[in-house]
């Protein structure tokens, strides 16, 4: 077959982008890539050769901690994925697929969540009883695999995920257009959006006055906080992640971090789930490598809670919630990371928890009083300048 | 097989005691009965009461210390009487195979065919065959069994049908059928008994000749014939128009043919299919006996054809004398007895195959015996010394041109005509000796049998579903798709949603496109396993399966190297069929009731070597066709994905989608080329050219093989030359 019936046609990819709303610069790039996977396909069939991909492979294997830098960076090590091997053809024609709806949605200017990607591509096989996706979490690994792919970003995309996490405290926001003063959410909180790139969200050094930012794990300490206004009292923006913290958490930490130079500080359970959860915030996490760059923030703190906490803050035997083996082998993990492993400090904390045997959650604080976290506990650390690096 | 039916015909007389009501001028001194004569002794003693017992045992002077004598030896005299074989057997019918009235429906067709059979390889006729079940209510059914045979002379006709142990095969060694009992004539008398019906034959010489027509009934006491129609002399029908007229007026059932025999017995039985059925035992005759052309109605109404595969008669096998290795003592001594008057060596080398002067010679001087002494000088204790001797000495074994193996050819064509597939593999084994007796194993095997099934297309099916008389969907699968079970059609239903008892014409275009889908989809081989015809002579084996030295032979071979899936001790999975045939001039039964062959080691070695030489032939093809499926599978998979590998790249950067199709298309062929291989280039079927099998094996299109579907107005027409 020649190369003359195989032509792009010109005309038809101008009369997409005539359709389409005008493609932001970051757009244009990422279509570029797109356009980029679907050009290899072609040429590849032009030469009779089995058209594949390289995605850079996701594993621990492949990431490497650089000392300089302080983050988490990924290798060099791609996994290749062929159209005409058995055991890949199915996962070949759904990057493609993935890739073909992300362009969808570049042409048309809209977002949609990752179960909205599923619906978009989720399709009978023509003369098949077989489905291009049977469950949402087959289409998520494979947006993954396209955005270490394309070095695109999810948003770049025009995916985001569900949105978790919230913020409160003395910054005003430029949100689409629309300021937000996170000093007057009432009782809640505002919900930090999944996509908080400078062009959704815009800060402005001037409209904060926020010396800090506390983070802690769930909402519902976060919720204690709110309620009695610790960061009116100490002049701070109070965030939460739900959990482990969702990227758009992650991203909207670094920007603080980074554009308005506030420093940041964590109060997560003293448990291996905790330790991780501040490890993800610092170096980043194994799975989005590659985006660690843009979130990772090597200077965070860990202010509590500690191991020594249940001693000194007398707490009762009732709060020890014990280890099972799980967090055992995931604590000795923990400590294994090179970038805990050089830390005494660290070093010491895990073996203390593990010594303790039991692991304690914020709330346990709650325990001696209702506001000891807020009025006593977290004051006291940052007065005494009492954290973990 | 000779033998036994010597030992019936002793039987005449039998140690048996009557009641005093018979006749006392026929009561008897009898010596002693011959201690071969066990057999029949002891089931003629079953019959007896508990009174007769009870006197015997007293006679014998076995009884207690009882005082009272209950009778004398004159009064115990009276009571003992001569019994007819008739009469034996019309008590021990279970013996000739009428211990049931499903077994006595089988044994007389099967009865009535191997004598039309051997009657026309005797004189040297293509035979056809026409067998006639009908259902006369009362579990009663009429049995008509025609063939075209040479026809009997007008005086045998009565001695044939009406007289027990009344033949021609009884005393020589020659491969032949008639291993299957007393005969015709039993099942005659079984119909008589049961029905009061008597026996109707209609036999024809010539095309010129007269018809003879006799209805007979056995005289069981006498065990003669009586000729009930003529006035005892039966009737003649002329030949032409006035005799079709007289055969139309009277009634009798007759296939017009220049010449041939049909008997027709009326009996009780019960009429069924599968396992030990006539249907079954017609089938296997017609692959066994491929030269045979076969019609059949069952009672249901239903026509099956077996047409004839090939038009040449087996071989007439030839008549051997026995060989000395096959002899046992008393035989020897028998055979001494019926040559007196000549030297020990001339009797060596005139009874025995094999035996040269100089053989006779190394005999006589390990026996220590004189070349020269007299027969007659042979007592027993020099008979015994003389069948040691022939032990001892190397004797060649014996001639094995009197087998007429049926070939491997014509065992593919025989399969090939009745059992569905779509690989077929023969292999004959050159002949081998047990025991001094010469015999030969064939082995042919059909693969694929429900594959037919699988490739119709809607339309065929279309075409099937009007032509079908049936009046559910379930019969109708099962009798148009031959060696599709019940069990696989209630699947198949299932699958298709379709109800049991749902009539086909009922059906919409919608339910046939249902019932193709699941024709297709359902795997109706899953738990089958493998089906053994056996055949001694060929003659097909029904019953006792387990303790028969061929399905332990088969059982016993390691078919998983051959592709097939076995479970240790069982037979292997799969739709395969494997035929055996053992030939023998004497095949060594295990019974009386000649189901199932005995376990010679030298039988079982040459059953071995035969299943495995069809069984490499299977193992090839299987695994050359899983390869081919496998590389189509994989080029499923690719094909089922590049059409939307296509379609989202001509999403992304507007390429032609059609365009690059064809071409992933193109790289998608070339990466699984193994699938099409030589097939385009030579334009040839991938089986011949790339699978060199030899010319023992048959590849079929399964669509094609005649067996496949039965089409009830088509093929009665067209195949039946």
């Amino acid at each position: 077959m020649s190369k003359k019936l195989i032509r792009r046609k010109r005309g038809a990819v101008a009369e997409a982008k005539a359709v389409a709303a005008t493609l932001t610069p970051r757009d244009k790039k990422t279509m570029g890539s797109i356009v980029g996977l679907a050009d290899g396909v072609v040429n590849a069939a032009e030469k009779r050769k089995d058209p594949h991909v390289d995605i850079p492979s996701r594993t621990l294997s492949n990431v490497r901690y650089s000392p300089r830098k302080r983050i988490l960076e990924m290798g060099n090590s791609t996994n290749r994925r062929q159209l005409f091997d058995l055991a890949q053809a199915k996962a070949y024609m759904r990057t493609m697929l993935v890739a073909s709806g992300c362009k969808k949605l570049l042409t048309q200017g809209k977002t949609t969540s990752l179960r909205g990607m599923y619906y978009m591509l989720k399709r009978t096989i023509r003369d098949t009883k077989e489905n291009t996706f049977d469950d949402q979490s087959e289409c998520d690994t494979i947006i993954e695999d396209v955005e270490v792919l394309l070095a695109s970003l999810r948003e770049e995309l025009h995916l985001y995920a569900d949105k978790r996490g919230e913020m409160v405290g003395n910054i005003v926001i430029t949100d689409k257009g629309d300021e937000i003063d996170c000093s007057r959410m009432g009782s809640g909180g505002y919900a930090i959006p999944s996509i908080v790139e400078p062009e959704v969200i815009q800060l402005d050094s001037k409209k904060c006055e926020a010396k800090f930012v506390l983070h802690v794990e769930k909402g519902t300490v976060w919720q204690r906080f709110n309620e009695d206004k610790f960061w009116k009292k100490h002049n701070c923006i109070l965030t939460h992640g739900a959990g482990q913290p969702p990227r758009g958490v992650r991203r909207m930490l670094f920007r603080l971090h980074n554009e308005l130079k506030l420093p940041i500080y964590c109060v997560l359970d003293n448990d291996p789930w905790g330790y991780y959860i501040y490890s993800v915030i610092k170096q980043g996490s194994i799975n989005l490598a590659f985006e660690s760059q843009r979130m990772a923030i090597p200077d965070v703190r860990y202010l509590g809670l500690r191991s020594r906490d249940f001693e000194r803050c007398q707490l009762s035997d009732s709060v020890q919630i014990a280890l099972n083996e799980t967090d055992r082998k995931r604590a000795k993990q923990i400590a294994g990371y090179p970038w805990f492993a050089k830390k005494r400090e660290w070093q010491r904390e895990i073996e203390k928890m593990l010594k303790n045997d039991f692991k304690l959650e914020v709330e346990s604080l709650i325990s001696k009083d209702i506001s000891y976290v807020t009025e006593e506990y977290v004051p006291v650390r940052l007065a005494e300048q009492d954290w973990l690096d | 097989m000779a033998g036994k039916r010597i030992n019936r015909t002793k039987n005449k007389v039998s140690p048996t005691k009557r009641p005093a009501a018979a006749p006392p001028e026929r009561k008897t001194r009898r010596g002693a009965a011959p201690s071969k004569n066990g057999d029949g002794q002891e089931h003629a003693a079953e019959t007896d009461d508990a009174t007769d017992d009870v006197a015997h045992a007293e006679s014998n002077g076995e009884a207690p210390a009882a005082p009272k004598r209950r009778a004398t030896a004159q009064s115990m005299a009276a009571k003992q009487r001569d019994i007819s074989v008739s009469e034996f057997f019309a008590k021990n019918r279970h013996l000739l195979g009428f211990d049931n009235p499903r077994k006595a429906l089988l044994t007389t067709v099967k009865e009535a065919v191997d004598n039309s059979l051997d009657a026309c390889e005797e004189a040297g006729i293509l035979p056809e065959i026409w067998v006639h079940i009908e259902a006369t209510g009362n579990d009663r059914f009429k049995v008509g069994v025609q063939d075209s045979g040479p026809g009997i002379l007008k005086k045998q006709i009565p001695l044939i049908f009406g007289k027990l142990l009344y033949g021609s095969k009884f005393h020589r060694l020659r491969q032949s059928r008639g291993q299957q009992g007393i005969g015709i004539s039993a099942a005659g008398m079984y119909g008589v008994q049961t029905t009061g019906k008597p026996v109707k034959i209609i036999s024809k010489v010539g095309a010129n000749k007269p018809a003879h027509y006799y209805e007979i009934q056995i005289d069981t006491k006498k065990n003669e014939p009586q000729i009930l129609n003529g006035r005892g002399e039966g009737v003649d029908i002329p030949p032409g128009k006035k005799g079709a007229d007289a055969i139309a007026k009277h009634g009798i059932e007759w296939e017009d043919q220049p010449h041939g025999t049909r008997v027709t017995i009326e009996l009780q039985a019960k009429f069924v299919r599968g396992r030990g059925s006539v249907d079954e035992y017609l089938e296997q005759t017609a692959i066994a006996n491929p030269h045979v052309a076969l019609h059949y109605k069952d009672p249901d109404g239903n026509t099956r054809d077996y047409p004839r595969s090939a038009d040449k008669l087996p071989p007439e096998p030839k008549e051997i004398k026995p060989h000395p290795y096959g002899v046992e003592l008393g035989r020897l001594i028998a055979l001494l007895h019926d040559n007196p008057n000549v030297t020990v060596a001339q009797f060596l080398t005139s009874t025995f195959s094999r035996v040269s002067g100089q053989v006779a010679r190394k005999i006589c001087n390990t026996a220590k015996i004189s070349t020269r002494s007299s027969t007659r000088r042979i007592g027993r204790k020099e008979a015994d010394s003389l069948f040691q001797a022939i032990q001892a000495t190397r004797i060649a074994s014996p001639a094995t041109d009197c087998i007429s193996p049926i070939g491997e050819e014509l065992i593919l064509k025989g399969l090939h005509q009745v059992v569905p597939g779509e690989f077929y593999a023969a292999a004959t084994r050159p002949p081998a000796v047990y025991r001094g007796n010469p015999f030969q194993i064939e082995v042919g095997l059909a693969y694929g049998g429900q594959a037919a099934m699988q490739y119709v297309t809607k339309e065929l099916l279309r075409e099937l579903i009007e032509e079908t008389d049936a009046r559910t969907i379930r019969q109708f699968l099962v009798h148009t798709f031959n060696g599709l079970g019940s069990d696989a059609a209630d699947r198949i239903l299932k699958e298709s949603q379709l109800g049991t008892r749902q009539s086909p014409s009922g059906l919409k275009p919608k339910d046939v496109e249902k019932l193709l889908a699941a024709m297709k989809g359902v795997n109706v081989s899953e738990g089958q396993t493998m089906e053994v015809l056996r055949y001694a002579n060929r003659v097909p084996l029904q019953f006792s399966p387990a303790s028969c030295a061929i399905t332990q032979t088969v059982i016993g071979t390691n078919w998983r190297s051959y592709g097939l899936s076995q479970s240790r001790g069982g037979l292997p999975k799969g739709p395969v069929t494997v035929m055996v045939h053992v030939a023998s001039v004497w095949v060594p039964f295990t019974s009386e009731s000649k189901e199932a062959i005995a376990s010679y080691p030298e039988i079982q070695k040459e059953l071995r070597l035969a299943l495995q030489a069809v069984g490499r032939h299977l193992g090839t093809y299987v695994r050359r066709r899983l390869k081919v499926k496998q590389q189509s599978d994989r080029r499923q998979v690719f094909l089922r994905y590049l059409g939307e590998v296509a379609t989202a790249v001509s999403e992304i950067n507007a390429v032609d989608r059609d365009s690059l199709y064809e071409q992933l298309l193109s790289v998608a062929k070339k990466r699984t080329s193994d699938a099409d291989m030589k097939l385009d280039e030579r334009g040839r079927p991938i089986e011949e050219s790339e699978l060199e099998l030899g010319k023992n094996v048959l590849i079929v299109d399964p669509t094609e093989a005649p067996a496949a579907i039965n089409r009830a107005t088509v093929a009665t027409d067209s195949e039946v030359v």
